[in-house]
């Protein structure tokens, strides 16, 4: 019964979706104040009803009501409740279910913080994000009811996919989605900007913010599956260029490429065309990623069952690129440049190569990711586009925009002279070819020693704009030099922010790095007390146990760590669970120990059923860890470039009061 | 153009020389739209094509079973088309795929039964190793022709999901019935042989 | 002076580009060629599975072979062990899986025929953008600065050492201040 209520509420709220959209753009061109008030109204309507749809689903969780399809397939009484919990976002329905929740949050926010600022854009970034919510509720209401009954209530679920019985896999689909989902909200900012013709600065400062928000979310997101694909899958690595994971990544590309050029565009009046374009393909690719892995047109391991949602994907992606080229096309006399740029070797230049860079890759990991489908089309054969590809054809772009990460800040607004320059690369660059030099007569090997030594040149150049800045702060401020770093990062958070996160990307590039060309590996069984060496390592099997849990049993082994000089560094224990509704689907735990030099990874592979030997897989993974240190700065450094300045609320006091006490300091 | 501009905030940036647009520049724009709309249509209409085919093979249309040529393990060449007027027990099997090995007992069985009533058993291996394909062939005593399907080309025609599949292939060349799992008896493969059998 | 400073820094791109992948290229030989191919020994698993890495299972999509936990997987790493106990080389057991199994095994298209697009469009794309910026960028080398312009910062400005660097980021800073 309550379920049956469910699916009405889902119906009522996409009609009140399609009803918002209409009064959206109905009251925004017509100035129509009650219209325009309906159409926040519809925002507040749709989230309220999707989130107790949503509610009524968990409630359906928690209460193991088996006779709703989607509870019976995700879910299992002995499961435990968190992952009743999650299971929500588990499933093909209930992720789409989730999604749209998520979409419903961010519209709420932005309907309540503009509820009263740039009314004349308001009502159509309204309708937009209410399309997008009224295309997932449609397919919410034709196609993947969450709610669909079966007519009789089975005894017990089938059980949560064991792989997503993970603590990581919990919050990695939450934070993943939540970055993913908000993208719509800078793309909706954006046409909400071309729909009213206010394409002036104030658009630029709203969309930079909000497209930094869903970015860092993206990016934690990304970094979180890899960090459950590193500890649950079991080979060592941590990104293996699947579809589902390109898919998450290619709006990452195109939204990064976006906050680079927005800048210009926010200092010189250029790009607006290409940054408009920036942002809506990057809407797109969301689409397009959601399409991929819900449709099942391309294997992956993470997809989701074929369903017939696919159709509905393309229909809803073609429309809305065809209206966006249309409007786009329509407002390109809007869009003119105010300048234009005046010399090449300028920054400017710098964050067009970037942008080349971020787009360039772009589309090659659109390419890769759908060149199996051309080619099974177009030839028949099936081939396979996997990791090697990726490595071969991204990687050297990674490198370039590593090394462009370390030009691009130290070339000036406008015109640098070779002088300048000179002045500028002189340390960082003495210090890469120093550490190159050093780096590669310990371990002759071209590609890692060209990779470190950009990112010392990276680090190098972060540096010296923070001494810099602290020596040009002092000048003027006389204060302190903690004191004058803090206020200069405090003051110009846009740029130093994105110098701490240029840091993290280093940090994550270095990790890259260490594992792809220093990873060792064995494979060995072991008897109890029997010991392996690897890397300088002495690893013993020092016994096997196992523990049943309410639905799966735990193995696990102890594995005794002892340094090169035989000193104990503790105790590792991977392990395997065998799930009572799935015995065929072990899943892993690698037993870990992270330190900054390197991870010391084990697998657990098989054992003696008494614990007398055991089989194990064994990576030395160096540096590997620094891809979550960096991932924790990313987050740092992107929440002090959104951090409110503390001058910009001084902006809107009266008289400048704000401006005169400082220069008086 | 009916909005009303004056009521917004912000002042579009309009440039002065709007209409000084020339005719050259102009083409060569439509030209670029024209490109983009183009790659767009190109691209979405590969992604139309490839849903097409994740949703159905070319056979469930049409009923006619797709041919194949495939080599036994002990040399023979086996060519689909040339069986014509037999009906055809097609079996898609690993050596890894446990539900197979149920199965495979049942299947040389019923082989055993049928060879002289105009029936042929086909056996297709799956993205197999060959060691482990002959160890499984003896370890049933399977007699019946069977080969491995070099580059899963036949199982890419069938679309098969998974091993064990069986197909039944009427003396006409056309599909009368498939099976996309395990057998399970043998009053179950009698009945799909029956649909098969010449007149 | 300008305008050879940016051809230089386009042209460094664009060999970088193209060298980087070759070197990735002969690194990759290299390691081939040093895949030791052990005669009468007994084959380890760790033998085995320096020639599972370079290869990816058929049976699921991008999981690479030394990973895979299928049964099949199993079977294909013991017939790597009885190959390399046969005296084969990498290449020679890449070129059996991809006559049995199909290039899908290889994880990349094969160099060859329509799947060479897969190797080259991303490289023409991204030549075709910078051919773009370069195109632009000389047209709009020249043009007058834009209305908010400042004087251009050079050398013969500079008298204190740090001064162009102070004033661009006072100039920075006092958007803010």
């Amino acid at each position: 019964m309550i379920f049956d209520v469910g699916y009405l509420i889902l119906v009522t709220a996409l009609l009140l979706a399609v009803f918002g959209v209409i009064a959206g753009f109905w009251g925004g061109r017509q100035r129509h104040p009650s219209l325009v008030d309906s159409s926040f109204h519809a925002v507040y309507a749709v989230a309220a009803l999707v989130l107790l749809a949503a509610s009524i689903l968990w409630y359906g969780l928690l209460t193991d009501k088996f006779q709703v399809n989607y509870v019976w397939n995700h879910s299992e009484k002995a499961l435990p409740t968190f992952y009743k919990f999650s299971a929500l976002w588990g499933g093909q329905a209930g992720s789409l279910l989730f999604w749209t929740l998520i979409l419903s949050v961010y519209s709420v926010i932005v309907a309540t913080m503009f509820r009263r600022k740039q009314l004349g854009q308001m009502p159509f970034v309204n309708a937009v994000l209410l399309i997008t919510s009224g295309f997932f509720l449609t397919l919410l209401v034709f196609a993947e009811n969450p709610f669909k009954q079966s007519g009789f209530l089975p005894p017990d679920g089938q059980g949560l996919n064991p792989l997503l019985q993970n603590y990581w896999m919990v919050i990695h689909p939450v934070m993943l989605y939540t970055g993913y989902v908000g993208l719509a909200v800078p793309f909706a900012f954006a046409m909400g900007a071309l729909f009213s013709k206010n394409l002036g600065n104030q658009w630029v400062r709203t969309v930079r913010r909000w497209t930094l928000i869903p970015w860092v979310f993206l990016g934690a997101g990304i970094l979180m599956g890899s960090q459950w694909a590193y500890m649950e899958l079991g080979w060592g690595g941590y990104w293996a260029w699947d579809p589902v994971e390109n898919a998450s990544f290619l709006p990452w590309l195109t939204a990064t490429a976006f906050l680079h050029s927005i800048i210009i565009q926010e200092r010189r009046g250029i790009l607006k065309v290409w940054n408009v374009a920036l942002i809506a393909c990057t809407y797109f690719l969301v689409i397009l990623g959601t399409f991929t892995t819900r449709s099942g047109i391309i294997e992956s391991v993470h997809s989701f069952a074929r369903s017939s949602v696919g159709i509905y994907f393309l229909v809803f992606l073609s429309i809305s690129i065809i209206t966006f080229l249309w409007l786009l096309f329509d407002r390109l006399p809007l869009l003119r440049s105010e300048n234009e740029i005046d010399s090449v070797s300028s920054r400017e230049s710098a964050f067009l190569v970037n942008n080349w860079l971020f787009t360039g890759l772009a589309f090659s990991t659109l390419w890769g990711t759908f060149f199996p489908m051309f080619s099974e089309i177009l030839t028949g054969r099936r081939i396979s586009v996997n990791a090697p590809w990726f490595n071969k054809v991204n990687g050297p772009l990674f490198l370039l925009l590593l090394l462009m990460m370390g030009v691009g800040p130290l070339l000036g607004w406008r015109r640098t002279s070779a002088e300048v320059m000179r002045k500028q690369f002189t340390w960082p660059v003495l210090g890469a070819v120093l550490f190159a030099g050093i780096f590669a007569y310990f371990s002759p090997r071209l590609y890692p020693t060209i990779g470190l030594s950009v990112c010392v040149l990276v680090i190098g150049t972060i540096i010296q704009e923070f001494v810099r800045g602290v020596i040009a702060r002092r000048a003027v401020t006389n204060e302190n030099p903690v004191a004058a770093l803090f206020s200069l990062t405090r003051r110009n958070g846009q740029r130093y922010g994105g110098y701490i996160v240029h840091l993290a990307i280093v940090m994550i590039g270095v990790a890259v790095i260490g594992n792809t060309f220093y990873q060792s590996t064995t494979n060995v069984n072991l008897r109890k007390d029997q010991s392996v060496s690897l890397a300088g390592y002495t690893l013993t099997f020092t016994g096997l146990e196992s523990e049943h849990t309410s639905n799966r049993t735990e193995f696990s082994a102890h594995v005794a760590v002892f340094g090169p000089k035989g000193q104990s560094l503790g105790t590792v224990s991977p392990g395997r669970n065998i799930y009572d509704k799935t015995p065929d689907q072990p899943t892993s735990e690698v037993g870990l120990r992270m330190s900054p030099g390197d991870d010391i990874y084990v697998v657990l592979n098989g054992w003696q059923d008494d614990g007398s030997s055991a089989t194990f897989t064994i990576f030395i993974n160096p540096l590997t860890v620094w891809m979550w240190i960096g991932g924790i700065v990313l987050v740092l450094g992107t929440l002090i470039c959104i951090w409110p300045n503390p001058a910009r609320k001084e902006e809107r006091m009266p008289a400048q009061a704000g401006a005169l006490a400082d220069t008086a300091a | 153009m009916t909005d009303n501009l004056s009521l917004t905030g912000d002042i579009p940036t309009v440039g002065p020389d709007e209409n000084q647009t020339v005719a050259p520049a102009n083409r060569r724009v439509t030209i670029w739209r024209l490109i983009i709309i183009g790659l767009i249509i190109v691209f979405v209409g590969f992604l139309v094509v490839g849903l097409e085919r994740t949703n159905k093979s070319d056979w469930r249309a049409s009923g006619v079973a797709p041919d194949f040529t495939f080599t036994t393990f002990d040399g023979k060449t086996i060519h689909l088309a040339d069986l014509k007027g037999k009906g055809v027990v097609l079996n898609f099997w690993a050596s890894w795929c446990e539900p197979c090995r149920d199965e495979a007992k049942l299947l040389e069985q019923a082989w055993q039964r049928e060879k002289g009533n105009n029936i042929v058993f086909l056996g297709l291996d799956y993205l197999d190793q060959e060691h482990a394909a002959q160890a499984y062939l003896k370890e049933f005593g399977i007699t019946y022709a069977s080969g491995p399907d070099i580059q899963s080309a036949a199982a890419r025609q069938y679309g098969i999901t998974g091993v064990p599949e069986t197909f039944f292939i009427g003396p006409d060349g056309t599909v009368k019935g498939y099976l996309l799992k395990q057998l399970t008896s043998e009053a179950e493969l009698t009945g799909y042989i029956d649909a098969i059998r010449p007149q | 002076m300008q305008l050879k400073i940016s051809h230089w820094l386009f042209l460094c791109l664009l060999v970088a580009i193209f060298l980087v992948p070759a070197q990735v290229r002969l690194v990759h030989a290299q390691t081939t060629q040093q895949t030791p191919v052990p005669q009468q020994t007994p084959v380890t698993e760790d033998q085995i599975n320096v020639i599972a890495r370079e290869l990816w299972c058929p049976l699921c999509s991008g999981v690479r072979l030394d990973a895979c936990e299928l049964k099949a997987c199993d079977q294909m790493r013991q017939e790597i062990g009885l190959k390399l106990a046969a005296g084969d080389d990498l290449e020679a057991i890449k070129t059996y899986f991809v006559a049995q199994y199909g290039p899908q095994v290889l994880g990349e298209p094969p160099r060859a025929g329509f799947n060479w697009l897969a190797w080259i469009l991303p490289f023409v794309v991204l030549l075709a953008g910078a051919l773009f910026l370069v195109m632009r960028g000389r047209k709009l080398l020249f043009v007058k600065p834009g209305p908010t312009a400042l004087p251009t910062v050079g050398p013969t400005v500079a008298s204190n050492q740090d001064e162009p660097y102070v004033r661009r980021l006072e100039e920075e800073l006092k958007r803010y201040d």
